[in-house]
């Protein structure tokens, strides 16, 4: 048992290391960001524009059980969640390219592991930063979030939705070892997060039949479940919420666990 | 101790095959045909502990495929290796903490940080102990003369020092076996010179096997023992460094400068030397040892011009691979008591030179 507790001290200590290095490195890309948070009030800016007249500026009014202000919030969160995520496809398919995979192998780490501590650093980092420049806006043209506990709920189901976005893109990734271009999956995988995940308008307002489809999905986990707690905490049952988002890790984990397991015995290094 | 040990190791993989041209494109989009490509084959060697090996072979033999093999990071097709006890790709992480890897044409240092950074990060990936690694890492810092470079971003320092640091790096954790791929590749002599020695100094002081690939013949020459040539994927030689110079190529390099006065170079017929080239007062001889004596062949120099400068020196090692080469496919040469050690195996892959 002490064993055990060891192992997973010493593994946890090596994944921290790799969060801190890679939000040091993350900071030397500040026109990146500025750029990003720049493009981010843009959206938001047009999103504002395009609901206020759908509600026909009645502050009342709800659309689905959502009123605007948790309509523009709601866009907020997902928005802030989406352009977290780093481009680990693209890195994966360099590295499984260049042969800079080789570096990673060297180490007495596991490869998932490293990219998913180092996935996660650049994500809560990017998230952190889009959430504060997206409620600049939100608050100047449809007033405070005053969410009180769907902020909690919020940052909670953020760390799983997260995850659950590393496990998609992962699995994407992961197809560079058998194919040359991953940048066509990539592509899908980010529209389906925009649409079924419920990016660009919350679930609630697709229709029926959609809607069930979505629920057997693991995208809404990504987007729609965080976003939704957050500006309706009282009507969800975050229990609920979190036992999706752990049946999605498990599935999904054992998954990219599977994939890259036979994918690296295929590998054949480039370059020398 | 055996340090490593492979049997009958092989690598392939398959490539797409292309025609030329916009409809061979668009014919391998719907009918792609593979072609097999063998990178390693048959590879069977031994290295014991504390042996400076170093492996040899022209671009596209198989040897960092092979160094890749044995770290873990490639399967094999087929066969077996044992590096310190564990079968590498399958024991990746394990064997991780008992090697040490360089690649010279890929950096393990984070671009944008200082290399202290990734020192720091290299202690808790590898789980060393915090007083351990301060002590360790001071020691290296002074041998390796890193301490003007340990806080400038990676990407602001030169090759030379980028590589210090990243042997530096390889070395924090102790380990028992150094896998060596091209570490001086692009280098310049000093810095090369000193790597070496920073090498050869861990080899000797803490016993580490070193097993190095390279183009270099300085890097084989000065830090290596054993030579194991590889050609096609399998070994075409495996002799000690020394033996390798003195038996398979047993020429020397002569190079003179004549001084103003001295009579012309044409006249200079020496038994068992051959004229290389002849520009101005400079001339290359090459001699060869079983005709001839070095000492012979010196004095009657000495005897015929009147000598501004002299060097006698090794023929490079490329040249010592391209007579193997030769000997192996055209049968010239001399043969000599390495035959024995030659090893079947060459000529398998799909490769050419």
């Amino acid at each position: 048992m002490n064993g055990r507790l060891s192992f997973l001290s010493a593994k946890g200590r090596k994944i921290e290391a790799i969060y801190r290095i890679t939000l040091r490195q993350q900071l030397a890309y500040k026109v990146d960001f500025m750029l990003r948070a720049s493009f981010l009030l843009l959206i938001l800016y047009v999103f504002i524009q395009l609901w206020s007249a759908a509600y026909e500026g009645d502050t009342e009014r709800l659309i689905a059980g959502f009123s605007l202000k948790q309509i523009i919030w709601y866009l907020v969160f997902t928005e802030a969640l989406t352009m977290a995520s780093p481009q680990l496809s693209l890195r994966i398919e360099e590295e499984v390219k260049n042969g800079d995979i080789a570096i990673r192998l060297i180490r007495p780490l596991s490869y998932l592991s490293y990219h998913y501590s180092s996935y996660m650093a650049e994500a809560v980092f990017r998230f952190g930063i889009h959430l504060v420049v997206g409620s600049f806006i939100a608050w100047l043209f449809v007033g405070p979030p005053t969410f009180g506990f769907g902020w909690l709920g919020l940052l909670s189901l953020s760390a799983g939705a997260l995850t659950i976005a590393f496990l998609l893109n992962g699995i994407v990734a992961m197809c560079a070892f058998w194919i040359e271009e991953t940048r066509g999956l990539e592509f899908v995988l980010q529209k389906l997060k925009f649409t079924v995940g419920g990016m660009l308008l919350p679930i609630d307002l697709m229709p029926e039949w959609l809607q069930r489809i979505c629920a057997w999905l693991p995208f809404q986990a990504v987007l729609y479940i965080p976003a939704r707690t957050a500006v309706a905490y009282e009507e969800v049952s975050m229990l609920q919420y979190f036992a999706v988002q752990a049946a999605w890790i498990v599935v999904l984990g054992i998954g990219i666990w599977t994939i890259y397991r036979r994918g690296v015995t295929r590998l054949h290094v480039n370059g020398g | 101790m055996i340090a490593l040990r492979t049997a009958s190791l092989c690598k392939s993989f398959r490539v797409k095959r292309k025609m030329p041209g916009l409809s061979g494109s668009i014919r391998s989009l719907f009918r792609p045909e593979w072609e097999e490509r063998t990178a390693v084959s048959d590879i069977n060697l031994t290295v014991h502990a504390g042996e400076t090996v170093a492996f040899l072979g022209p671009n596209g033999a198989g040897k960092s495929t092979t160094i890749k093999m044995l770290t873990g990071i490639l399967h094999p097709t087929s066969g077996n290796a044992e590096v310190l006890g564990f079968t590498p790709w399958r024991d990746r992480t394990k064997l991780a903490y008992r090697i040490g890897t360089v690649f010279g044409q890929k950096s393990q240092l984070w671009y944008h940080l200082p290399p202290m950074d990734t020192f720091d990060l290299i202690s808790r990936i590898y789980e060393l102990k915090q007083s351990d690694y301060k002590a360790r890492r001071k020691d290296l810092i002074e041998r390796f003369e890193l301490e003007p470079y340990l806080h400038t971003p990676v990407r602001k320092l030169s090759l030379g020092e980028r590589m210090r640091c990243e042997i530096a790096a390889s070395f924090l954790h102790r380990p028992q076996l150094l896998f060596l791929d091209e570490p001086t590749i692009g280098l310049d002599v000093l810095v090369k010179q000193r790597i070496r020695e920073l090498i050869r100094e861990l080899n000797r002081k803490e016993g580490t096997t070193v097993f190095l690939t390279s183009h270099d013949a300085g890097d084989v020459e000065e830090l290596c023992t054993r030579a194991v040539v590889i050609h096609h994927g399998g070994i075409l030689l495996d002799a000690k460094v020394e033996q390798l110079k003195r038996d398979i190529l047993n020429r020397k390099t002569i190079t003179l400068t004549l001084k103003p006065d001295s009579p012309s170079a044409i006249q200079a017929r020496i038994a068992g030397t051959e004229i290389v080239s002849n520009e101005g007062r400079r001339m290359k001889l090459s001699v060869d040892l079983s005709q001839t004596d070095i000492d012979l062949v010196l004095s009657a120099l000495v005897g015929k011009f009147r000598l501004e400068d002299v060097t006698v020196e090794d023929p490079p090692l490329e040249e010592i691979i391209k007579h193997i080469y030769g000997m192996r496919t055209g049968g010239a040469g001399p043969e000599s008591g390495l035959e024995a050690s030659r090893q079947a195996g060459a000529g398998a892959g799909g490769r050419r030179l």
